[in-house]
């Protein structure tokens, strides 16, 4: 007879579970009269780390071991998982990876959902892993896998994870019990139970279809390669469905443009006004002119343009007060911040926005004079070791005041034109468009890379300063002709240092690939720093605490 | 703490014949309590918290037992409780987490040690080692060998535990040697079943006091000039003493081999189960035990048996040693005791296994399959041999697939009070400069993983205060020392702050003041906000707030004892804790500057907050939620917020803007509205996307009109076309 275990590892995140559904599986054996042992490395379970739990049932009842009893591992053993569950992608790939799953003989039921960890979350760019092969891994590795949306599920059902991986455990027919006994498990433990019993349903039905079709399995696969796949289509252009395109746009781009231009040129006419779109459009011309010139056969369809039409509308579309009050009062904004905290019809939300101006956003609304006048009295308060000015605000954007301060704001869109940033920034777009135009004379390539930078222009205040440094840094110094660095040399150099630029805010990657480069350093930027030196009491002073002591 | 037990103490009181189900540390605590213990003391930390949480639960139904359960202030106390035992025939059990428990107790051990005992002493120890240890990789058994302890190391299979703590206390009194019994962390969790037995009151308890003092024995004291008797006695009767139990009640296991009689191996007790699964992967064992090799278990690896050794030895080729970690005291002691007796059996052991690391089934294996085809090459290998190769195929493949996978180290909890502090020590860094932070043990810890990274140097518990005694001295700026509640009572207030105040340093303590300890238990502790505390916040109407300011015994024990410069601050607000850093850092004050994090651990919060809420809308009263966002649209997609938070339910989505790339923060279902993201928004000028939405379930009337009325006002401002 062949009493060899069933070997199930769980793989779930602190808090989800998984604890009760190691006992929720072990009941179910002895409820069925089977041996088993479960054990856990909860690691520190609510801290949401990753924790696994290990359980082994004997795949016959006891009455019929003539009165042997199993020995069961407290390791799981790599290669000899039967089934792998898991309630997030990566952790499952991280017990593929450690050779637990094998084509042979696991069969992975796996969520798709990832719960991204600090590493993914805190890069400046996007460091999130390729979800793509986290999932074709998997499925390589694996004899059979069902992937469903874990926490969706659960989610759905008001309930925790853990019902939801019992229901599809269940519902995966591995385990030598029927689906009353599971129900049975779940009733005893007396907690939640409903809840629970829907959670187990619903996912005892995802994967009971699942099964019944395996193609499912792949619509799964490509639900969640969409997002990836969108992305990297975006990085070309975007689908031009996105936006209708204006007849003037039509006649003076290329067709490949058209689609991004349209979002650009719609985005600045919201932004500011048709004149400013217009403007839009005549920078663009003159990119999409040096792009003729450098690829007249158009070999690269037209990637210049698009990044240039993409960046360029972000840059002139810069955030300020009046553009952030113009997001935060609008109507769809009331709507969609009842719908992310799931407030019901008869609940009352009341909603609190978090802003501190500092004087760089008040000088950019006003006139050039003022502005310098007003910076300069902020930069005296700094040199006499004062913090910078700023205003912490926390607006009730409910409430009559805060409603009528937002639209107020919002409604400075004139102002924004004649205050001093608005000039600034034209200047420094105009420097980076030059700086395109300059490498695409060069070689189709370095003009390319330049416009891809357009990306490290993004956010406010000091993220806002330190994106336009780097890039106009990169366009002016990197890219500009050097001894013995050919164009395409230079291409690589800028594409390098883009990428360089968005992986730390410090920039120290961004400083040496540009020392690589053999490119100038970055000029330091004057920023008051308060050294502290310790000053140790003069050996003869009486301590305090000693004073005390006799 | 919150968290109930009332299952668990269920199971406690089973009787004779009953089947118990259920972990193995609380099989432990029913066998204590099967063996007629006096008293039960400890000090939490995983793995072996259960058994004093259990306990202390469950002291209704043990006091009727007569049993005295005890939370000691931390290992070195309750080593000292078992003191009781050398005077009074008291069974006494304490427990604690090793290696670093029994390094705080070693103290008392020795002192427990050498003048012996006549009631049953056991301590039981979290063997902390391999997969999920928090803590140095050391052993017990050095402890066991120097000080002359028992040291128990049982199979993992619950009857086989319960047991070995039975015989523990006979051998204790039988020898007069305390005893250990450790447990492995998968031991500790594993869930199986044994038949319970009656609990056993105890002659001698809470119930049936002692008439008199025991009579003046110079014996008993561990002071010279017994001391050096007491070694004699040692060696000279209470090893052979216990030996003699070990082989009379058959304690460590001897299984013959059903196909080789020639050779055999020897094991840890508590390695059985993964030394047979690897047999199982040479088949050379079948899924109930049975073993083609000879094997001797180890239930007792302290002292060993030497003519038991030897016997098992006579006629043998060779013999595996299987012992985990390094040095390989077991194996030196066999090879010693087969050369002493002149048996010429080859020992193997650490030549085959590795001297370090925990002794998976696969490890195992490998070692196995070396030894085998050294001493029995009649053995077909292929099939292992061609499992191991594939594993390893297995592992490359997926590298090249998925590329390297990011780690998944432990976090600060959603709305943990903990986590704002070291925003605000990111932030005063960048006002006054890096600074030299010792770290301590605690959750606080769990800052030197990203996105803090901070913290130069962990001493043991409580200890960062007097680990920065030799740094700060030394350095041109000031240097902070990090301590917990927990670190603080176990042992920061005399070896730090009481030498801080002493010597007259200037040093910068910061304590968080949570008012719980442990990270894995929330054991209350002296300054845990009392019941009444707590009963007078549910009628409150502010459910969220921290209650430990309710508790002043820190800053009272600080101030009697001379501290000067003692701040408290609010954790969540942010910008003052990065002030007040900042003050304590530049102060001149030269002597000790405390400041204390006030902030109530989240996870008990929410487990007392919880119920009062879900009974509150069951009655259809007023409830409000609170929960932070993002605006997708304002966001600048640069993550700074997150570099400064790093709570699990501020995450990343696509960027629903197709003009943009990277993607944007939001904030997850789970969101406790701690207000971190709106304090961090403003101490460190983020972007303006942070909102903060409070939801009223069941609102009152007049704010369901207001309300209304204020909505139409901004439907009325909003332009028609908006963004």
């Amino acid at each position: 007879m062949n009493a060899e275990p069933i070997c199930i590892l769980v793989c779930a995140l602190g808090g989800e579970g998984g604890g009760v559904l190691a006992e929720w599986l072990y009941d179910c054996a002895v409820l069925a009269g089977h041996s088993a042992q479960a054990t856990s490395i909860p690691g520190v379970a609510q801290r949401t780390g990753a924790t696994t739990y290990y359980i082994e049932i004997c795949p016959l009842p006891d009455h019929q071991l003539g009165g042997r009893r199993p020995v069961f591992s407290l390791n799981p053993v790599p290669g000899g998982i039967d089934l792998l569950v898991s309630s997030e992608l990566l952790e499952t790939v991280r017990q593929i990876g450690a050779g637990m799953a094998s084509a042979e003989r696991s069969l992975v039921i796996s969520s798709s959902s990832r719960a991204l960890t600090v590493a993914e979350k805190m890069t400046p760019g996007d460091g999130r892993h390729n979800a793509a092969a986290l999932l074709a891994t998997l499925q390589r590795h694996a004899r059979e896998c069902q992937v469903l949306d874990m926490p969706a599920l659960a989610l759905a059902q008001r309930t925790a994870v853990s019902a939801v991986l019992l229901g599809a455990i269940a519902g995966s027919g591995r385990l030598p019990f029927a689906r009353s006994l599971f129900e049975e498990a779940i009733r005893r433990s007396g907690k939640g139970v409903d809840a629970s019993l829907r959670g187990f349903a619903a996912a005892f039905a995802a994967v009971a279809s699942n099964r019944a079709q395996q193609a499912q399995a792949q619509a799964y696969a490509q639900a969640l390669l969409a997002p990836v796949a969108a992305a990297a289509s975006m990085a070309s252009g975007v689908d031009s469905s996105a936006a209708a395109v204006p007849e003037a746009l039509r006649s003076a781009l290329p067709e490949a443009v058209h689609a991004i231009a349209a979002l650009g040129h719609a985005r600045l006419c919201d932004y500011q006004d048709p004149a400013y779109a217009a403007l839009y459009l005549q920078r663009l011309q003159a990119v999409v002119a040096a792009e003729r010139a450098a690829d007249p056969a158009a070999a690269q369809g037209w990637a210049l343009s698009c990044a240039a039409a993409r960046w360029l509308a972000l840059w002139m579309a810069f955030d300020d007060i009046v553009r952030v009050a113009a997001l935060k009062a609008s109507a769809a904004r009331a709507l969609r911040v009842r719908r992310e905290v799931g407030a019901s019809a008869d609940e009352v939300v009341k909603v609190y926005d978090h802003f501190k101006p500092g004087v760089a956003e008040f000088a950019a609304l006003l006139p050039a004079g003022l502005a310098r006048r007003l910076t300069a009295w902020d930069d005296r308060r700094r040199g006499r070791g004062l913090e910078p000015w700023a205003m912490p605000i926390k607006l009730g954007s409910h409430t009559v005041f805060g409603a009528l301060a937002l639209r107020i704001l919002a409604s400075l869109k004139g102002q924004r034109r004649r205050g001093s940033r608005f000039a600034v920034e034209q200047a420094l777009i105009q420097r980076w468009l030059d700086a395109i135009q300059r490498g695409a004379a060069e070689s189709w390539a370095l003009g390319h890379a330049l416009a891809e930078c357009g990306r490290l222009v993004k956010g406010y205040g000091s993220t806002n300063e330190r994106g336009k440094a780097n890039l106009l840094h990169i366009a002016e110094q990197l890219a500009a002709a050097r001894a013995g660095a050919s164009a395409a040399q230079r291409a690589a150099a800028v594409a390098a240092a883009c990428q360089a630029a968005l992986a730390d805010d410090a920039g120290s990657a961004l400083d040496a690939t540009l020392a690589a480069h053999g490119a100038p350093a970055r000029p330091l930027r004057a920023q008051p720093i308060h050294w502290y030196r310790r000053r140790p009491a003069p050996a003869d002073a009486a301590e305090p605490g000693r004073v005390r002591q006799h | 703490m919150e968290v109930q037990f009332t299952d668990q103490i269920e199971q406690l009181k089973l009787g004779a014949g009953a089947t118990f189900h259920g972990e193995g540390i609380l099989a432990i605590t029913k066998a204590l309590l099967q063996s007629g213990v006096s008293y039960i003391g400890g000090y939490q930390g995983a793995p072996v918290s259960h058994l004093l949480d259990v306990m202390v639960q469950a002291r209704p139904y043990v006091e009727g037992l007569g049993v005295h359960v005890e939370p000691c202030s931390n290992e070195a106390s309750a080593a000292a409780m078992l003191g009781a035992s050398i005077h009074y025939p008291l069974r006494g059990a304490v427990t604690w987490k090793s290696i670093v428990g029994t390094n705080v107790a070693a103290d008392g051990l020795s002192n427990l040690a050498s003048p012996g005992v006549v009631g049953g002493a056991l301590i039981v120890v979290g063997e902390d080692y391999g997969e999920g240890a928090s803590v140095i990789q050391e052993r017990t058994h050095a402890y066991a060998a120097k000080s002359t302890l028992l040291l128990l190391d049982p199979r993992p299979a619950l009857d086989n535990m319960v047991r070995l703590v039975e015989h523990a206390f006979a051998m204790s009194e039988a020898s007069n040697m305390p005893a250990i019994l450790e447990l492995r962390i998968r031991a500790c969790h594993v869930r199986g079943q044994f038949v319970a037995k009656d609990n056993l009151p105890a002659k001698l308890s809470t119930r049936n006091l002692i008439e008199e003092p025991a009579g003046f024995d110079y014996m008993r004291l561990a002071h010279p000039p017994v001391t050096f008797r007491h070694e004699k006695l040692k060696v000279e009767q209470r090893i052979p003493a216990a030996q003699r139990y070990i082989v009379a009640h058959g304690l460590n296991e001897s299984l013959p081999g059903a196909r080789f009689a020639d050779v055999g191996i020897i094991v840890q007790g508590g390695l059985t189960n993964a030394l047979l699964r690897g047999l199982q992967r040479l088949g050379l064992a079948d899924a109930f035990g049975g073993s083609d090799l000879p094997l001797l278990l180890l239930n007792v690896t302290y002292p060993l048996v030497p003519e038991q050794v030897s016997a098992f030895c006579a006629g043998k080729r060779a013999v595996l040693v299987v012992e985990e970690g390094n040095p390989e005291y077991i194996e030196k002691d066999i090879s010693l005791a087969l050369r002493r007796l002149d048996v010429q059996t080859a020992v193997h052991g650490k030549d085959m296994l590795p001297m370090a690391g925990e002794y998976t089934v696969e490890v195992l294996a490998r070692g196995l399959a070396e030894f085998v085809a050294r001493h029995l090459p009649e053995v077909d290998l292929g099939p292992v041999r061609a499992w191991l190769a594939a594993t390893e195929a297995r592992r490359v493949a997926v590298v090249g697939q998925a590329g390297a996978l990011p780690a998944r180290p432990p976090g600060f909890c959603v709305g943990c009070p903990e986590r704002p502090v070291f925003s605000a020590l990111k932030l005063a860094q960048q006002a006054v400069g890096p600074v030299h932070i010792a770290a301590d043990i605690g959750c606080h810890a769990l800052a030197t993983f990203e996105p803090f990274s901070s913290g130069h140097s962990i001493l043991g518990y409580g200890m960062s205060l007097a680990s920065r005694a030799g740094v700060s001295p030394m350095m041109q700026r000031r240097t902070l020392a990090i301590m917990g509640d927990g670190g603080f009572w176990h042992n920061g207030l005399l070896t730090g702050v009481q030498a801080a105040l002493f010597n007259g340093d200037d040093a910068v303590l910061l304590v968080m003041k949570n008012g719980y300890t442990s990270a894995t238990g929330t054991q209350d502790i002296l300054n845990t906000p009392d019941d009444a505390a707590k009963a007078q916040a549910e009628q409150q109407a502010q459910l969220h707030q921290s209650l430990v300011h309710k508790n002043q015994s820190i800053e009272d024990t600080l101030k009697g004892m001379g501290a000067q410069w003692i701040r408290s601050v609010h954790t969540y607000d942010v910008d003052s804790v990065r002030q007040t850093l900042q003050d304590a850092l530049t102060s001149d004050f030269n002597g000790l500057k405390v400041v204390i994090a006030e902030g109530e651990c989240q996870l008990e919060r929410q487990r007392r907050v919880k119920p009062w809420n879900a009974a509150r809308l069951q009655r259809g009263e007023r409830v409000e939620r609170v929960k932070y966002g993002v605006d997708e649209d304002v966001c600048n997609g640069d993550h700074a917020c997150i570099r400064l938070s790093g709570c699990p339910t501020l995450s990343l989505k696509d960027n629903p803007d197709p003009l943009k790339l990277d993607p944007v923060a939001t904030v997850l279902e789970g969101c406790v509205g701690c207000g971190l993201c709106g304090a961090n928004a403003h101490a460190a000028t983020l972007c303006p996307s942070f909102y903060r939405a409070e939801v009223v379930r069941n609102p009152r009337w007049g704010e369901r009109l207001l309300a209304r009325w204020r909505e139409r006002f901004s439907a009325w401002l909003r332009p028609a076309a908006t963004a």
